[in-house]
């Protein structure tokens, strides 16, 4: 992959993920706050932004969006399950939702 | 944390009736049964019951509700469980919804997280869920955070819970191993056989 091509694939990934969350949050407030993992200020902000804002915002050549996990630990265990899938997902919706309590606060 | 079993005192007005009817609505559908319904509307009990009929097609489920903090502890509920009152919890803290409405978004989230669509499927159903943050509310449960991974769990207030270990970190053996599951197992088995 070339630089040039890195970047417009971030481009493009930061451009999905404004307009994505965008619709969410106007579908309903609270629950894309939850599934995205943003705070109520953040949620506005996004929800208020014109298609110019968001295409001049996502033309930047860093992803605007990070990872959810800071604890290397806790990841580790969560792709290292071997056994059920399922139980897999579950353990992680917990520990996001916890999470993402602690570092709204 | 705002108590959800007070009952909201509103004027009579045909728009607030249409309001307390649209709500019932979605309770009914997301599995609520009546008393929760009771509760949570100023709909006579009559008109609740003629809608549940109407949407359900058949007569609410009679008897008193489950009041047993014992099954929030067991190996699956618990998890389900944990699930729902992490997103509720973050539902009331942070997106600042009250009330039933809080319990509502939570359990659609609950819903979609462990990818049950149909709601008389769910481990958890609407009305356990309302238990559970009635539980919580008057200290018969509450959260507390594993020693191993850190996520939050509902466990009981009386418990020694010093060194907390979750269900999911420290999985019981033969947990979740139930005999519907044997089943499907066999099934797909044979099928493919």
């Amino acid at each position: 992959m070339t630089d040039q091509e890195i970047n417009d694939e971030i481009r493009d990934a930061n451009l999905n993920y404004l307009m994505l969350a965008q619709q969410i949050i106007r579908c309903d407030m609270a629950i894309a706050m939850y599934r995205l993992g943003i705070t109520k200020e953040i949620a506005e902000l996004i929800v208020g932004l014109s298609s110019l804002q968001i295409l001049k915002l996502s033309s930047s050549p860093s992803m605007l969006s990070r990872f959810r996990f800071d604890d290397s630990v806790i990841l580790d265990m969560l792709t290292n399950y071997t056994k059920d899938y399922s139980l897999a997902q579950m353990h992680t919706s917990i520990i996001m939702a916890s999470q993402t309590a602690e570092s709204l606060s | 944390m705002p108590s959800n079993h007070i009952k909201p005192i509103i004027k009579k007005s045909l728009v607030s009736e249409s309001e307390q009817i649209q709500l019932a609505i979605e309770m009914i559908n997301l599995g609520a049964r009546l008393q929760l319904l009771e509760s949570q509307t100023s709909l006579s009990r009559e008109r609740l019951i003629s809608l549940y009929k109407e949407l359900r097609g058949m007569s609410p489920p009679k008897g008193m509700l489950p009041f047993s903090t014992d099954w929030f502890l067991t190996w699956q509920p618990n998890i389900h469980s944990s699930i729902f009152f992490n997103i509720y919890i973050f539902m009331v803290k942070y997106a600042e919804v009250t009330g039933i409405q809080a319990l509502i978004k939570a359990y659609k989230l609950y819903l979609q997280q462990v990818n049950q669509e149909n709601v008389d499927e769910a481990t958890l159903s609407m009305t356990r869920a309302w238990t559970l943050v009635r539980f919580v509310d008057s200290n018969m449960l509450k959260m507390h955070a594993c020693s191993s991974c850190l996520g939050h769990f509902i466990v009981d207030s009386l418990d020694l819970n010093h060194a907390y270990v979750c269900n999911l970190c420290c999985v019981p053996s033969r947990a979740g191993k139930t005999k519907k599951l044997k089943e499907a197992h066999l099934n797909i088995m044979s099928a493919s056989a």
